[in-house]
């Protein structure tokens, strides 16, 4: 999985709990359509984020009667995240210095 | 054909369950994902089963979501797994103390063996440490303890190896003259019994003694009544113990009343001390100043004779000064005051006096440090025992907890849980043991106080060290005993328990056999110490010590008895049930060495001889039967006899190279030059610790103090009473006091025999703790046999051979135990008697005695068990289980 998963992914829980596949649906929105990964490839990423404690979970009720695997963001989670968002905007700031504007595509 | 979408999910998720790493709550994740996925496809306007397809699509390959997940479970197997349990789950705790107490509960006999065996076993111990806490006491309670030394000479200039505790008067003052560093000094002094008499009340005090004002300073003997500034600093003052001032006042104030000594000077009680309960290697009853001494006995011209040897000097060192370095200033010392004096004077710290000191001339009623080591090892030898007991019982049973083991470990028990399970178990009998050993300490105590002479109180529930001591001990015993079996238990394999494949017969029956064979290595052994140390005992109190004590009583004759001894000699003689009176300076039980070396004719002048010498009277000789293997008695008919006649025994002859005739040889002693008139033969006037010795007696009316009544051996009372008799008639102001000089003799080994009681019983209950172990397990070892007992009886075996074969096992291990013991005990007790210059030789029936002892105990022990199995019905047997 590319690096940048596990903070796309906890950003998103740090709005507020969230379950599988809405958050793959928003990973999806947010990268533009540039994951390159299958859909149950992020289940094991949640899987691990949780047995590192960045995350925990647990099975609700939804409204439409299905049962959801809910996940929420932890207190080390959350520092993780800012510890993240740091060192990434440094990456881009030193992408930004030194490499020249890269042509989008049409 | 419909397209049916929950057969094709439960294809799909066949598909996922190929690969193990999918656990079912992956699963279900990734499912609800798909139906998801395919609700929102459906709604975009595609066919169900494009909408299936499409969403099987997103969520990817079996194969590599299965691969993320491996990659997971690899990370999580090297980490520790998140379910693991704490090393300690409180919730558990009531279920360990709940089986503990069950399975006490449920083997009632097995359990009472343990208890019971641990309870005794602690019980010794705390008997022993209690003993050897007293023993270690010993002048301990002064808070100056480690400044205070005694002083005593080392006599090797002139003797081989002797020393003295005696010093001369003007030594303690000079000391602390001389040297700046003794901050304070006293001499400690004793000089012959003293008849006290206060009103009508009279004592011959065996205990008065005297010291100097700085005495009080020094050691921490509470004076309960009394100025501590001016206490002793009256010379005809004197303080008495607690005791002693009941003896006399009763209840009256002791304070300022007026005691008279001998009849012939006053002395005002100034104070009174505590000194009962405190362990103190100096003993008095009565305190005075020292310079009653020489006013009243000696005379005060020997303040300043350093030939007077006769008292013992304390000194009390600067906090930081140290005793080696005054050791070595203290060189030479002696030859600065009296020129022909070579002897060297040593520090002896006051804490090595009780239990560290063999000097000669030493206090009575002194430990000895052998005796508390051997009394610790027997200590550690008998909780050892109740030890194995424990495990072996343990283990042997170990079949009964082995389902339990395994249940615990099925359900996730760890092999450290159930070892520290098992450690509780054992260590919470150990408590319950302590409990049962509190209560039999307080039973056995004033029985164990009459056996050791000893006062000892345990006094351990306000004692928070002792107690702790205790529990500590307890604890230990616990985790020494629990320790197999925790070990063992623990390490059962669940599966082979639970399938019953195997069955569990207990511990391996080769160690159990080892535990038996120490235990009962160290019960012969036990067995073997006892009958030696009793051997010796009795041989010491037997030995032929070539002169006869039997019938003679003795009479203290000091102060004014001395000058009426030959009328009271005369009067006695009147009586016809006296055969001989006669008198001397000491007991013939114990007489003491004279410092300095005789003269003899042709004594090479390098020549050195230590020698013991004794003042006595006509018929001394005759008195005690000591026969005479040259020459004469002392005999009135000879009017030098008094003067210049010295009669010595066979040793002193030998030391000193005279050829025969001895008799008529010059020989001088304490400047009196005379001759050698007899030689007796050798005979034990001192303890059997010490060899038999050189010896000279000399007449010396001056120095007689004790009187001695040879009695017909009839009518012993009515001679007494018939004596006392005569001794009210002639009013002489003293009480007619008297004592048996065979009774005398047996109090020379009253503390060998008094250890080699406590020995021999705890000893006993050794053994006895062994063979409870024994037991236990001969009877576990019958009911697992139980079986194959009926059988053998209807086949026709006797219940002779049943018991055979049930007791071999343990006959193997007893005559084990036998092999091992018999060198370890050869050894240790060769050692033991090495102290002895008289003892008694080992025996090889002692061996074999102790050997059939073991034996017959541990057979009685077992076949109680093995005939009870052997007779049962085997229809009964055959029924069992």
């Amino acid at each position: 999985m590319a690096a940048s998963t596990r903070p796309i992914i906890l950003a998103i829980l740090s709005r507020g709990e969230d379950y599988g596949y809405s958050i793959i649906q928003k990973v999806k929105d947010i990268s533009g359509g540039h994951l390159k990964w299958t859909d149950g490839m992020l289940y094991p990423v949640l899987q691990r984020m949780e047995m590192d404690d960045l995350i925990t979970s647990k099975w609700k009720l939804s409204g439409e009667g299905r049962p959801r695997h809910y996940y929420t963001i932890t207190e080390k989670g959350r520092k993780e995240l800012a510890s993240e968002l740091v060192s990434w905007r440094n990456v881009w700031q030193a992408l930004v210095r030194l490499a020249k504007p890269i042509p989008a595509e049409d | 054909m419909m397209f049916d979408l929950e057969k094709e999910i439960r294809k799909w998720k066949k598909s996922l369950q190929k690969h193990e790493v999918f656990e079912n709550g992956f699963i279900a994740d990734i499912e609800l994902h798909l139906r998801d996925s395919y609700s929102a496809q459906k709604q975009a306007g595609l066919t169900e089963e494009d909408a299936f397809r499409q969403a099987v699509a997103q969520v990817g390959t079996a194969e590599s979501i299965a691969a993320e997940y491996n990659k997971n479970r690899l990370v999580m197997l090297n980490r520790h797994s998140p379910l693991r349990p704490g090393r300690f789950m409180p919730a558990l705790v009531w279920n360990y103390i709940k089986t503990a107490l069950r399975t006490i509960r449920r083997h009632k006999g097995y359990s009472l063996i343990n208890v019971s065996g641990l309870a005794i076993g602690l019980t010794v111990c705390m008997l022993i440490v209690l003993w050897v806490a007293d023993e270690w006491s010993f002048d301990r309670f002064n808070t100056n303890a480690r400044q205070i030394y005694r002083v005593y000479r080392n006599e090797s200039a002139t003797q081989k190896n002797s020393t003295t505790v005696l010093t001369p008067p003007p030594m303690a003052a000079a000391l602390k003259s001389d040297f700046p560093e003794i901050i304070k000094a006293t001499r400690f002094g004793y000089w012959h019994r003293q008849l006290v008499t206060y009103k009508d009340k009279s004592f011959n005090e065996p205990g008065f003694r005297y010291a100097d004002p700085d005495f009080i300073d020094m050691f921490s003997f509470p004076l309960i009544k009394g100025n501590p500034k001016t206490v002793l600093s009256n010379p005809y003052s004197v303080i008495l113990t607690e005791k002693t001032a009941t003896k006399y006042f009763a209840e009256e104030d002791p304070l300022g009343k007026i005691l008279t000594v001998n009849n012939s000077f006053n002395v005002t009680v100034t104070g009174v001390i505590h000194n009962e309960s405190l362990n103190s290697s100096l003993e008095f009853d009565l305190l005075s100043p020292f310079v009653i001494i020489l006013k009243e006995s000696i005379g005060e011209g020997n303040a300043d004779n350093w030939g007077f040897n006769s008292f013992g000097t304390y000194v009390m060192l600067e906090q930081s000064a140290s005793a080696d370095n005054l050791n070595q200033k203290l060189a030479g010392y002696l030859k600065k005051y009296s020129d022909t004096d070579t002897d060297e004077l040593v520090l002896q710290p006051l804490t090595d006096i009780h239990l560290f000191s063999n000097l000669g001339h030493d206090l009575r009623n002194r430990g000895d440090i052998k005796y508390v080591w051997i009394f610790s090892a027997l200590a550690v030898f008998v909780l050892l025992i109740a030890c194995v007991n424990f495990m072996n019982l343990t283990t042997a049973r170990s079949a009964n907890r082995a389902k339990e083991v395994g249940l615990r470990k099925v359900v996730g028990a760890e092999r450290s849980q159930l070892i520290r399970q098992f450690f509780g178990e054992s260590i919470l009998i150990a408590l319950l043991a302590l409990v049962i050993a509190l209560i039999f300490l307080e039973l056995l105590l004033p029985l164990f106080n009459t056996l050791s002479g000893k006062q000892l109180a345990s006094g351990w529930w306000n004692n928070p060290i002792l107690l702790l001591g205790f529990i500590g001990l307890a604890l230990v015993t616990g985790i020494l005993s629990g320790s197999y079996p925790a070990l063992f238990l623990s390490a059962f394999q669940p599966i082979r328990i639970l399938k019953s494949t195997e069955r569990s017969s207990g511990a391996n029956p080769l160690f159990r056999k080892i535990l038996v064979i120490f235990q009962f290595t160290l019960s012969v052994f036990l067995i073997i110490g006892t009958l030696i140390i009793s051997r010796q005992l009795s041989y010491m109190r037997n030995i032929d010590l070539g002169f006869s004590k039997e019938h003679i009583i003795y009479l203290s004759i000091h102060g004014e008895l001395h000058d009426k001894y030959g009328s009271i000699r005369e009067r006695f003689l009147q009586n016809p049930d006296v055969i001989r009176i006669t008198a001397s300076m000491t007991l013939p039980t114990n007489i003491q060495g004279s410092p300095g070396t005789p003269m003899w004719e042709g004594r090479p002048s390098d020549a050195k001889m230590e020698i013991k010498a004794d003042f006595v009277d006509y018929d001394y000789i005759e008195t005690f039967e000591i026969p005479l293997v040259e020459g004469r008695s002392f005999s009135r008919q000879y009017s030098a006899d008094p003067e210049t006649a010295f009669i010595v025994n066979e040793e002193a002859v030998r030391r000193m190279g005279l050829e025969k005739p001895v008799v008529g040889k010059r020989f001088g002693f304490w400047n009196i030059d005379g001759q050698i008139i007899g030689v007796m033969k050798d005979a034990h006037f001192q303890n059997l610790h010490h060899k038999i010795e050189p010896l000279v007696f000399k007449m010396f009316p001056g120095w007689l103090r004790r009187m001695y009544v040879k009695i017909r051996s009839a009518n012993v009372p009515s001679t007494l009473a018939s004596l006392e008799k005569t001794w009210e008639e002639m009013n002489l102001g003293y009480p007619f006091e008297y004592r048996f000089l065979d009774e005398d003799f047996h109090n020379l080994y009253k503390s060998e025999a008094r250890l080699g009681k406590i020995f021999q019983s705890f000893a006993a209950l050794a053994v006895f703790i062994a063979c409870l172990g024994l037991f236990g397990l001969a009877s576990f070892i019958a009911e697992q046999r139980t079986k194959e007992i009926g059988i053998r009886k209807v086949l026709g075996s006797s219940t002779a051979r049943i018991v055979a074969l049930l007791n071999r096992e343990f006959l193997y291990c007893i005559a084990a135990a036998n092999l091992i013991a018999w060198p370890i005990a050869y050894f240790a007790t060769h050692e033991w008697l090495q102290k002895f210059p008289y003892r008694t030789n080992i025996k090889i029936w002692v061996f074999l005695l102790s050997a059939a002892l073991g034996l017959a105990v541990a057979l009685l022990t077992v076949s109680l068990q093995t005939l009870r199995a052997a007779r049962a019905n085997p229809v009964d047997s055959l029924r069992h289980e």
